[in-house]
């Protein structure tokens, strides 16, 4: 039995294609471009890979042969850190119609059943317990739901695709058949909260995907080329992405993951947050409950996003505003002096101390 | 700027970074020089802020505190809000929903008339009050 998979990224809303044959495809909010990172959630890698990329994996445990990841053109081109063989990326315009072309090609290939997945519903399910299900149902589309709700991940007979009756729906009025409850791990990313709440449920083991790198001691995770200082202190779990650098006296702590490419500054305490990719951390801050990527942060216990106009706080950008002590010869040395410099610019500042 | 009783209440602008900042300290170091003053500074408009603006308003806080006076802020949006708990300043400052309550949070600590139980020559009472005594 050949499967295959379609993985749906940047696609909003309802498109009514023909009549009686609905294709309410995927829940707005999460795929379009957010405000926050200016993409779309599902292509943003947390705790060292996005969702789309955890999604490829899991469909590709599951004996999956053929994955395509369709693309709305509103949407960011996902880049995956991984090489996958059989997984097609195309820039599509109109999703449901693209997802009805993709599966009829399924059906001639003669791959008779097909996931079709949103990249930001991210389920842990056991996905071969679904097909059999699906199988055992003897329906054209099986759809799923979880205790909040219907999941845009659906399991579809691929030559059912061009019937005219042919149906994919997130509601529950999505026909007569029978529907999979999931019990396992759902992240729905409807929000950059939900990025957090990942970063945390992968922190704490509550779900079964784990953070990139190795986990050089309990709960601490870091990734290549992760650049610690000896006076920085992580306290697990955390996870530190690849080429990032934590400088002295920061203190990275309570579940927060630092995304590739950040820089977290001399002093500055990162408690129950998430610093996304290409990420620089001024010099002595308090960053907590928070999301940040670039200059936006998004307080999570105020639910507001600032946009933050002074580099010297928060910047996008791979390199520290100070400098680096990636220089070995003399790590000490440069972070003193900055700590100085900074000191007499600021002589005010003291109370931060 | 407008005063109530011995309260200053000033209108941060709309924008507090490098350049503003210094018309704005213009404008306010007559007042903080002062003996003990009580200064409200009202965020209610502020959009941006950035280190410098942060900065000004520690110095401004400092300098109230050498004059035994005191510093407080008024109607701190969200946004100021997170800027100052990321720069680890908003526990140093007294923030208060209104300017009305901030400016009332002075007049509690103000010294009230001297109890009966108090001689008539002690504080509270001017030259004036010790001709009539005699």
């Amino acid at each position: 039995m050949r499967l295959g998979a379609i993985v749906v990224i940047g696609a909003t809303g309802e498109v009514v294609s023909q009549e009686k044959t609905r294709i309410s495809l995927l829940n707005a909010a999460g795929t379009g471009k957010n405000a926050l990172v200016g993409e779309p959630l599902a292509c943003v890698e947390i705790a060292g890979r996005s969702m789309t990329e955890r999604t490829i994996e899991r469909l590709l445990a599951a004996g999956v042969e053929d994955i395509s990841i369709l693309v709305s053109e509103k949407a960011h081109k996902p880049e995956f850190r991984a090489r996958f063989e059989d997984v097609h990326v195309q820039v599509v315009s109109d999703v449901p119609t693209a997802i009805r072309e993709k599966l009829n090609e399924y059906a001639q290939a003669e791959i008779e059943h097909c996931f079709v997945s949103a990249a930001d519903a991210y389920a842990e399910t056991d996905l071969l317990d679904l097909f059999y299900f699906h199988r055992e149902a003897r329906q054209a589309v099986t759809s799923t739901f979880d205790r909040h709700g219907a999941l845009a991940l659906w399991v579809v007979v691929c030559a059912q695709a061009s019937e005219p009756n042919f149906e994919i729906s997130m509601g529950k009025s999505a026909g007569d058949g029978a529907s999979y409850f999931i019990r396992e791990y759902v992240n729905r990313l409807n929000h950059p909260r939900d990025l957090r709440q990942f970063a945390e449920d992968t922190l704490r083991g509550r779900c079964e995907s784990r953070p990139s790198g190795k986990q050089i001691r309990p709960g601490v995770w870091m990734d290549e080329k992760a650049d610690v200082h000896r006076r920085a202190r992580v306290v697990a779990p955390a996870y530190i992405g690849r080429g990032s650098e934590i400088r002295a006296e920061a203190v990275v702590t309570r579940f927060s993951s630092i995304e590739k490419n950040c820089c977290i500054d001399c002093g500055t305490v990162v408690e129950d947050s998430s610093i996304l990719a290409n990420t620089n951390v001024g010099i002595w801050l308090d960053v907590c409950h928070a999301v940040v990527s670039g200059k936006r942060l998004l307080s999570l216990s105020r639910d507001v996003t600032v946009e933050i106009s002074d580099p010297t706080i928060m910047r996008q950008g791979s390199s520290c505003a100070t400098n680096s002590t990636r220089k070995r010869n003399k790590p000490i040395a440069s972070v003193t002096e900055s700590i100085n410099d900074f000191k007499k610019e600021h002589a005010s500042l003291r109370f931060w101390q | 700027m407008s005063s109530k009783g011995p309260v200053i209440i000033m209108e941060l602008p709309e924008q507090l970074k490098q350049g503003e900042v210094k018309t704005f300290m213009r404008e306010l170091q007559p007042l903080l020089d002062s003996p003990r003053p009580c200064v409200v500074l009202d965020c209610s408009k502020i959009q941006d802020i950035d280190s410098a603006g942060v900065e000004m308003l520690l110095q401004c806080l400092e300098l109230a505190m050498k004059r035994d006076g005191d510093l407080k802020l008024a109607a701190v949006s969200p946004a100021s809000a997170i800027i100052l708990e990321l720069m680890r300043v908003d526990r140093l400052f007294e923030v208060f929903d209104t300017s009305e309550e901030a400016t009332r949070s002075f007049q509690t600590f103000a010294p009230v008339v001297a109890p009966q139980s108090q001689p008539w020559y002690s504080a509270g009472y001017g030259l004036a009050d010790l001709k009539t005594a005699n």
